[in-house]
């Protein structure tokens, strides 16, 4: 297992190496010269040769690159050549926290919706929810998240709309409830074996009446768009999960698509296997079945997905954070990178990503191989 | 059952009508009340209008009828045919705003089918029909060029690695690893930076983000065809190498790599509309859906339609290709005919 890590994390090391030389190639062939960048046009060129030299931009590429190098390891990315009084290192330790807390928020959402939903629609196949959900999945996969983002502000963000748009959520959500209470009476009033299921059902209910009651409660009114009360600050926990619960739900409502359309499937297929025939021979209740038989095949496949879609999550809060113009990693490499050709900022953030990103998938490779048992003995 | 067929007929055709007029009353007539209302109006229409004609095509056509396969069909051949005939089209101006200027066109117009600009004018007077359709025509440019190169390229990098010596194999793979070690995204800025935001190099940059996923793809259905015995038959018959990837690989690898392409335009798409919403892709004048959005989202809470019509286009355009793209892969892909 140590030995499996190390190569892991050699071999990230390796990748974060040709990543970053090759970027750094790529934008030393930048037409516009970076000295301009520091100064504007309105230099004299005598101020222009002062910063290239100080730049060392007359070097050849491979020694401006060793020495970057040198810096980004002891964890110096330089400073802002736009803006000269901060590093990009502090820039970073600034923006990144709204970048992470808005993806991992992203994710606890995903996963807290898709599994309950993905299962559902696994065992009613075909049937209406089934048909309902998969094709609102199929038909959220289709919307860019920067649409989906406009969407949200349009109905909840400062204006007029915001109250129709909470109180038709609130009917969405207790229509859902009534649906599931009357299904659980009927079945609660039906004889024989469809009577065990109704306990699932009623529960469900009341998790979603639950839902509902704390929905209208909690539901902050006065969701802003730009600006972003931190963990950090005075104001407190729920100021900060305000701001970060629309640009993190933009991100969600994608993934939730995917992970449920994996799920159906994935749950769909092992329904149909053998063991579950046999649990069900046993007499093993509905609900045991599913969570210990039938969810744990999926969950190896869930992991590799959830890894995968963390890592976009956190590519995707660039879009997002433009939408909500919130003061993130991604609105930083835009505006301050990307915009002014400014290689250290653009830099900087191709390594934080990049890092993120490649942890990640390692972690996830880990994981799988310390879960599956199958893979484990083919490596030996 | 017999005498049941006309009054199914009947009803399918009065619930499409029904849902058609929906629309209209949401989308033109009420132009008056609140957007939300006009909108769900419009929804409850299409919803009831392709129940309709999916009961009527079924009845038409037999019950096995793909309604919403037809459909996407549809709407992306008219999304490619208004794209490629756009300058035929009676379209007000898009892209020159001193000239709508001088012509006296109302800015920031509400849409209204029977004027000069249906879908009503932007900030500058231009009209939002013709951006949408001149859009259209910038992103099946773009995504179509990155689909080509892209494929092209990675296929034919696909085959060599998995056909030729391992460590050939090798070295492609590390590149391979580390171009996807990135995240897209972050590739894309990171290439944005660099180059020059036109069309060609758009579709260049879109196309290199995903030559990494052809190359994998094309390599693995190297390995599985290499092993076959028309390729052994080749070799034994003395083909060259050179022969056997270009006449024997390459066709055979083809036929899977392309069975992604629509999903693969769908996603372009989205990522050339990212690109130019975040303001880093093509620029004004030339209007692509993503500037329009992104041009429209500051006051798109007065004037949605600056948002909602370039975006709605997109969506629909995305959703059919993916609709489309899901059958092609059901039709030529041989792992997903297999299960």
């Amino acid at each position: 297992m140590a030995r499996l890590v190390a190569l892991k994390l050699l071999r990230l090391v390796l990748l974060m190496f040709i990543v970053t030389a090759a970027v750094f190639v790529l934008i030393s062939v930048v037409p516009g010269d970076p000295a301009v960048a520091v100064l504007g046009s309105e230099a004299t060129l005598a101020e222009y040769e002062r910063v290239r030299e100080e730049l060392n931009l007359d070097d050849p590429i491979w020694e401006r690159y060793a020495s970057w190098l040198g810096d980004a390891v002891t964890g110096d990315l330089g400073n802002q050549l736009t803006n000269q009084a901060f590093t990009v290192v502090e820039r970073i330790q600034q923006t990144f926290p709204v970048t992470l807390e808005i993806a991992l928020l992203s994710m606890v959402i995903a996963l807290l919706v898709s599994i309950p939903l993905g299962i559902f629609a696994a065992l009613y196949q075909g049937r209406l929810f089934d048909r309902f959900s998969s094709g609102t999945a199929f038909a959220a996969i289709a919307l860019p998240s920067f649409l989906l983002g406009l969407l949200l502000k349009f109905f909840f963000v400062d204006n007029d709309r915001q109250e129709i748009s909470k109180n038709l959520v609130l009917v969405l959500i207790l229509f859902v409830a009534a649906w599931l209470l009357w299904r659980a009476l009927a079945q609660l009033v039906a004889k024989g074996s469809r009577k065990q299921n109704s306990s699932t059902d009623f529960s469900l209910a009341v998790v979603v009446v639950a839902v509902a009651v704390a929905f209208y409660l909690w539901w902050p009114d006065d969701f802003k768009s730009g600006g972003f009360a931190r963990l950090t600050s005075d104001e407190g926990l729920l100021a900060n999960l305000r701001d970060a619960l629309l640009p993190a739900l933009t991100i969600a409502i994608t993934e939730i698509a995917v992970f449920m359309r994996l799920l159906r499937s994935d749950i769909a297929s092992t329904l149909q296997e053998d063991f579950i025939l046999a649990a069900r021979t046993r007499g093993l209740s509905r609900q045991r079945i599913l969570f210990r038989h039938a969810l744990r095949p999926s969950s190896f496949s869930l992991i590799t997905l959830a890894g995968v879609s963390f890592g976009r999550a956190i590519g995707g809060t660039v879009i997002v954070e433009t939408v909500f113009k919130l003061p993130g990693m991604g609105t930083f490499i835009v505006n301050q990178g990307v915009n002014l050709s400014d290689y250290n900022v653009v830099l900087g953030g191709v390594v934080v990503f990049t890092t993120a990103f490649m942890l990640l998938n390692t972690g996830v490779d880990i994981a799988y191989n310390y879960l599956d048992p199958r893979i484990r003995r083919g490596r030996r | 059952m017999a005498d049941a067929k006309p009054v199914m007929l009947l009803v399918g055709i009065a619930a499409f009508l029904a849902g058609i007029a929906l629309v209209v009353v949401g989308t033109a007539v009420l132009t008056g009340s609140d957007a939300l209302i006009r909108g769900i109006l419009a929804i409850l229409g299409i919803v009831v209008g392709y129940l309709g004609l999916n009961k009527l095509a079924k009845l038409i056509f037999g019950e096995k009828f793909d309604t919403g396969l037809w459909l996407a069909i549809f709407w992306f051949a008219i999304v490619v045919l208004a794209a490629v005939f756009a300058d035929l089209l009676p379209l007000s101006e898009s892209r020159d705003a001193s000239k709508t200027i001088l012509s006296g066109t109302p800015t920031l117009k509400r849409p209204d089918i029977f004027s000069a600009n249906p879908l009503g004018t932007d900030r500058q007077a231009l009209d939002i029909l013709g951006g949408v359709i001149y859009g259209a025509r910038v992103s099946l440019q773009v995504s179509l060029g990155a689909l080509a190169i892209g494929i092209a390229a990675g296929g034919i990098i696909g085959v060599i690695a998995g056909y030729f010596s391992k460590k050939l194999d090798t070295v492609i793979g590390v590149i391979t690893d580390s171009i996807l070690s990135v995240p897209p995204l972050i590739l894309l800025l990171v290439l944005v930076t660099v180059l020059e935001p036109s069309p060609l190099n758009m579709s260049l940059t879109l196309a290199a983000v995903g030559v990494p996923t052809y190359i994998r793809l094309a390599r693995a259905n190297t390995l599985v065809f290499a092993q076959r015995e028309f390729v052994l038959a080749a070799r034994a018959m003395g083909a060259s190498r050179k022969r056997i990837v270009f006449r024997e690989l390459v066709p055979n690898v083809a036929l899977p790599l392309l069975s992604y392409a629509f999903i693969i335009v769908a996603v372009l798409i989205v990522a050339e509309a990212s690109l130019s919403f975040l303001g880093i892709g093509i620029q004004r004048p030339e209007p692509t859906w993503g500037n329009m959005i992104a041009a429209g989202q500051d006051d798109f809470d007065r004037h949605p339609h600056l948002v909602f019509i370039p975006g709605g286009v997109m969506f629909l355009t995305v959703f059919a290709l993916n609709r489309i793209g899901e059958k092609a892969r059901e039709l030529w892909d041989p792992r997903e005919s297999k299960v």
